[in-house]
């Protein structure tokens, strides 16, 4: 397969910016927050080293199933970064808050059944049935997390549960991200995917351009503090049970009212 | 482009623009409800309202702790009664609109004292709770029978008011803060 300039060079950044990220996340300690972000960037910094050598050293074929192989890792490391955010969002008292689980299910449940749809009216125009498989999948994968950041985004403000800094962040760069990626994946469903198309090159380059914008916004925020952190720790929770069931104040305010 | 190429890209269209319109309205919805309010500003927002009324009524339910009465205690208030004392669904929409203003109170004082999230959670939970009933009590009056529902959902929503004011008020007293006086004469 022959490298452009500008595919090495996207390739390096993409490297070298996501060795920054994980720097940062390790440094100012945002991977215990985050495993799965964590997890996720650590698996691409993987794969792009991987996938070098694989194309360099391997055949054409091992090239096309370690690829495939680990974007498949990628896209489920990805869902479970969608639910590492909506449990930081909507487990406030880090159990799922009473009257957000069922809109959330019912969310979920509708995300898929669209996704499923989108997907199932796309007919890539695909050489294999597994590049087929491939290109369907990628189209599922964006659409889903694209209605999964929107239908978060939705529910926390209807329901009125902050977002923490960190958590707002990463959802927004990947929100983003895969907004731009249901338009990406659209356009490999049209035109197909191969690096003999120039449409599929230009989206390529499309593609990794947002994801370095990405990086860079994730590497900015995540060093900045965030505001103080409300997960609570055992002390902190007893405390709060204690005033909870604290009704001093209810029996003084009845008490004087009765004398009055 | 084929007529299956077609449906697939117009129905990318349409899921796009919906996505990007639902995503927006929230956005700056978001913007709008984060904007820099203070204390003062939070609290003249709130509508006063005679607690003892909704301490009357509450307490008709539930005894001086929160907790549900027996069955042969509770109850038993005369509907008439009741409208007069809530100030009738007006008196309800105010109730539902302070709630509002409340949760916005807790989440204020959230941002330096992070123990406030229990609290606070609870709040939002009864405000949820609160606007649930004052929603039944407006169904019910476009259908014509809220004489029949009223007694139901009514108290149960100052009871929900009732409680949640009281758990913004001890988490107030428990921080030690300033404008506690302030606070309790307006709940």
């Amino acid at each position: 397969m022959h490298l452009t300039d500008l595919d090495l060079l996207f390739w390096a950044a993409g490297f070298l910016e996501n060795l920054g990220l994980l720097f940062v996340l390790w440094y100012r300690r945002r991977a215990r927050s985050f495993p799965f972000f964590t997890a996720l960037i650590t698996l691409i910094v993987i794969k792009t080293v991987v996938l070098y050598f694989v194309l360099h050293y391997g055949s054409k074929d091992s090239y096309f199933y370690t690829y495939w192989s680990l974007t498949v890792l990628d896209t489920t490391l990805q869902l479970c970064v969608v639910y590492e955010i909506a449990s930081r969002v909507f487990k406030p008292l880090d159990v799922w808050a009473d009257d957000v689980r069922s809109s959330y299910a019912w969310l979920l449940g509708l995300s898929l059944c669209i996704a499923f749809g989108l997907t199932w009216l796309a007919s890539p125009p695909a050489r294999t049935w597994m590049q087929a498989f491939a290109t369907k999948g990628n189209l599922f994968a964006a659409v889903l997390q694209s209605e999964l950041f929107v239908a978060m985004m939705a529910l926390s403000m209807d329901a009125r549960l902050p977002w923490r800094t960190h958590v707002a962040k990463i959802a927004q760069g990947l929100g983003a991200y895969s907004l731009l990626g249901v338009l990406i994946e659209t356009g490999h469903s049209y035109f197909g995917v191969g690096r003999q198309l120039p449409g599929f090159l230009i989206l390529s380059h499309i593609r990794m351009a947002a994801y370095l914008v990405c990086v860079n916004y994730w590497i900015i925020n995540l060093w900045r503090a965030e505001r103080p952190a409300r997960i609570m720790t055992s002390e902190m929770r007893e405390k709060m049970f204690a005033l909870q069931t604290l009704v001093e104040y209810d029996l003084q305010d009845l008490r004087s009212r009765k004398k009055l | 482009m084929n007529t299956h190429n077609f449906y697939f890209l117009g129905a990318i269209g349409i899921f796009l623009g919906a996505l990007l319109l639902v995503a927006g309205y929230y956005y700056f919805q978001s913007r709008r409800r984060s904007s820099p309010a203070n204390w003062e500003d939070l609290f003249a927002k709130l509508t006063w309202i005679d607690r003892n009324n909704i301490a009357e009524v509450a307490l008709n339910l539930v005894d001086e702790s929160g907790q549900p009465k027996a069955a042969d205690d509770a109850g038993g208030m005369e509907l008439s009664q009741m409208w007069k004392l809530i100030g009738g669904l007006d008196g309800l929409e105010v109730l539902e609109r302070n709630s509002d203003v409340l949760i916005d109170l807790a989440f204020y004082v959230q941002q330096w004292y992070p123990e406030a999230l229990a609290i606070a959670e609870r709040l939002r939970l009864d405000a949820r709770e609160l606007k649930w009933h004052v929603a039944r009590l407006q169904g019910a009056a476009q259908k014509g029978n809220l004489q029949v529902s009223f007694p139901f959902y009514a108290q149960r929503a100052v009871v929900s008011y009732y409680r949640m004011t009281r758990n913004l008020l001890s988490l107030y007293e428990a921080g030690n803060f300033s404008m506690l006086a302030d606070l309790q004469r307006a709940l």
